[in-house]
């Protein structure tokens, strides 16, 4: 290839890129734009308006909006807490020993992720009930980890298959009990898959919609759900509603930012056999 | 120090599906074998014969299912590993990663809680020994196989153990740092004295490095002996042919009695060898079995040779040794010359045989056919 048919692709690559970022970011920056508009100037398509600061000053001071925030927090946190107690094990497990229906075990975990959750939110609703898991944090954070666990599970078990199982065996050989080795050697080396896995697992369950939808109530309102309430039934507060989800989004955005160049590579790792 | 004693050991995997289980239902069958105190005994076999097995029954990673495992006097098989004193180096050298290598050396006597001036006077006594002074502060990534394995046998040896088992140390290294690391290890048995077993699947391994040699197939001892011993006098087929680079030429023969002497005759070939006049208790006219002869104990004759006639097949030159291979039926018969000369195929060189050196197998058990 000579040089001017490179730099012709090059151009061409970066101009695509540039054409997506625009078209994936367009609606966070209309957002952005909403939240600092008006009621009345709602909805000019021009850019000409006086932006004010008056609907954050609605949302977050006049509001229970914090309270939300931290709901989901508490909710989408513990799920991955759990996640991480329950997951990591499970994944050694899945990685190293060799058990009856081992891979459908594995499949089944992954499956939880192929029935949409409205499917499986009505029978959940109505167990809930009876149970009295409604509209409880145990109960929200248990749900969550249908969302959590399996992509922990999947990602951290590639790491444990990476590393070779004779570095246990020495370890074993050099005294170390498992526990020692487990968190001496073998968690430091899952950690970037354990990270970055977490971490995503963690905006997952933050932006859930439909699970506290339906089965949290008006004790506990994680922010997705919260953010509707500026629909109101005669007016729709869009520039609060605007500040809600822009505020709420920061959480995730601001983690995807730190990690994401961990997160290709923490993600991708398990995947590349050596 | 202390000897090594297996007595009817067995393995056995459950999972049926297991590779090691196909041929028999046992990895390891039957295992009687001891290895005295300071001694350098290597267990031979091919891949998936039940040595690895064996090593790490020993070392205490996987459970007996029957027998008992003596070190020393001691019965080890309810021991934890890090109770039976032994120092294990393995295939794939298992560093662990993120240590450096002078943490790497030293992991198990931290474990003991060794005291930290008596680790590092241990650690800076053997680095010298296995050659890692200058990395000692490096990390496992950035080591060469070579390397890596210096420091996998340093930690298996700092422990001071009663005994060292190896796992395929080479296995993982060129042809060039192999026979160097070949000669390492040598000289450091030579210099720790320390009782040794030692795993391999490379008879050149064994025999260069072994006081004896245990070999194993299908999970079953074969035969254990010195490097002279099994090279001299296999009990079988199988051994014959495992020892000795290139192998053994082992061939169907039918023996024919003619004047009164027996001659080893081969099918679709006129190449007639004397039969040593030991075997001919055991044989008779028209007796069926296998033949074999090493490489280095077919000649080429001179002019004046009464040798038979054979045009060659192939011709190898090796630098310090020519192979010629004679087709002998369907099978290429294999032999080895230091003579100077220059070959070609389709030459016609006058083949004789150090019929002495001729061993009989029978055809079915392959089991060494011996004079009476």
């Amino acid at each position: 290839m000579n040089k001017g048919s490179k730099r012709l692709l090059t151009i061409t690559q970066n101009g695509l890129l540039f054409i997506y970022a625009i078209f994936a970011l367009f609606p966070l920056i209309w957002m952005v734009l909403l939240s600092i508009k008006s009621d009345t100037q709602m909805y000019t398509t021009t850019f000409n308006f006086t932006p004010t600061l008056s609907n954050y000053t609605e949302v977050l001071l006049k509001t229970d909006y914090f309270k939300y925030l931290l709901d989901s927090l508490i909710v989408a946190g513990g799920a991955v807490i759990i996640s991480v107690i329950a997951g990591v094990p499970a994944a050694y497990a899945l990685a190293r020993y060799d058990f009856k229906k081992k891979e459908d075990i594995a499949f089944q975990i992954l499956s939880f992720k192929f029935a949409p959750e409205i499917l499986v939110v009505l029978p959940l609703f109505m167990i809930y009930q009876t149970l009295g898991l409604y509209d409880s944090y145990f109960g929200l954070i248990w749900v969550y980890q249908l969302i959590s666990m399996p992509l922990l599970i999947w990602v951290v078990r590639g790491y444990f298959e990476d590393i070779s199982v004779e570095i246990e065996h020495a370890a074993q050989v050099d005294g170390y009990s498992w526990y020692q080795i487990f968190f001496k050697m073998l968690l430091p080396l899952i950690k970037p898959g354990l990270v970055s896995a977490a971490l995503l697992a963690f905006i997952f369950a933050w932006n859930t919609f439909t699970f506290p939808l339906l089965l949290a109530g008006s004790k506990i309102q994680p922010i997705t759900v919260a953010i509707t309430k500026f629909l109101g039934t005669d007016t729709a507060h869009y520039g609060q509603l605007a500040v809600a989800a822009t505020v709420s989004a920061l959480p995730a955005i601001i983690f995807a930012l730190c990690i994401q160049k961990h997160l290709v590579r923490g993600l991708s790792f398990g995947a590349v056999k050596g | 120090m202390a000897g090594l004693k297996l007595v009817h050991l067995y393995k056995r995997y459950e999972n049926s599906g297991k590779k090691k289980s196909i041929q028999n239902n046992y990895a390891v069958n039957d295992l009687n074998l001891e290895c005295a105190q300071g001694e350098f005994l290597a267990l031979l076999g091919p891949s998936g014969c039940g040595k690895t097995t064996t090593l790490r029954m020993t070392a205490g990673l996987e459970d007996i299912t029957k027998g008992d495992i003596y070190i020393g006097d001691t019965r080890v098989n309810d021991l934890a590993p890090k109770d039976r004193h032994i120092g294990l180096a393995f295939e794939d050298y298992a560093m662990y990663p993120p240590m450096t290598v002078y943490e790497n050396i030293a992991f198990n006597l931290r474990a003991k809680k060794v005291d930290k001036n008596e680790i590092d006077r241990r650690v800076r006594e053997i680095a010298p020994l296995m050659q890692v002074e200058d990395i000692l502060d490096t990390m496992p990534v950035k080591l060469s196989g070579g390397q890596k394995q210096r420091v996998n046998i340093a930690r298996a040896i700092i422990r001071r153990p009663e005994l060292l088992l190896m796992d395929e140390p080479l296995s993982h290294l060129d042809g060039k740092a192999r026979q160097a690391m070949r000669v390492e290890i040598k000289r450091l048995i030579n210099e720790i004295k320390c009782t040794t077993v030692y795993v391999t699947h490379d008879q050149l391994e064994a025999m260069s490095l072994a006081d004896r040699i245990a070999i194993i197939n299908f999970g079953v001892l074969q035969q254990v002996g010195t490097p002279a011993e099994v090279y001299d006098n296999p009990v079988n087929e199988f051994v014959a042919s495992f020892i000795g680079e290139p192998p053994m030429n082992i061939m169907e023969t039918k023996i024919i009695k003619k004047d009164g002497n027996f001659f080893f005759t081969f099918e679709g070939s006129d190449l007639n060898i004397h039969v040593p006049e030991r075997y001919y208790s055991v044989i008779e006219d028209g007796f069926k079995c296998k033949m074999g002869v090493r490489p280095m104990d077919l000649l080429i004759g001179d002019e004046n040779s009464k040798g038979t006639p054979e045009r060659i097949a192939t011709f190898e030159n090796l630098g310090d040794e020519r192979r010629i291979g004679i087709r002998v039926g369907n099978t290429l018969m294999m032999l080895i010359t230091e003579n100077e000369r220059r070959y070609k195929s389709g030459d016609i060189i006058r083949l004789e045989v150090r019929g002495e050196k001729t061993h009989l197998f029978d055809l079915e058990t392959g089991n060494r056919i011996r004079e009476k």
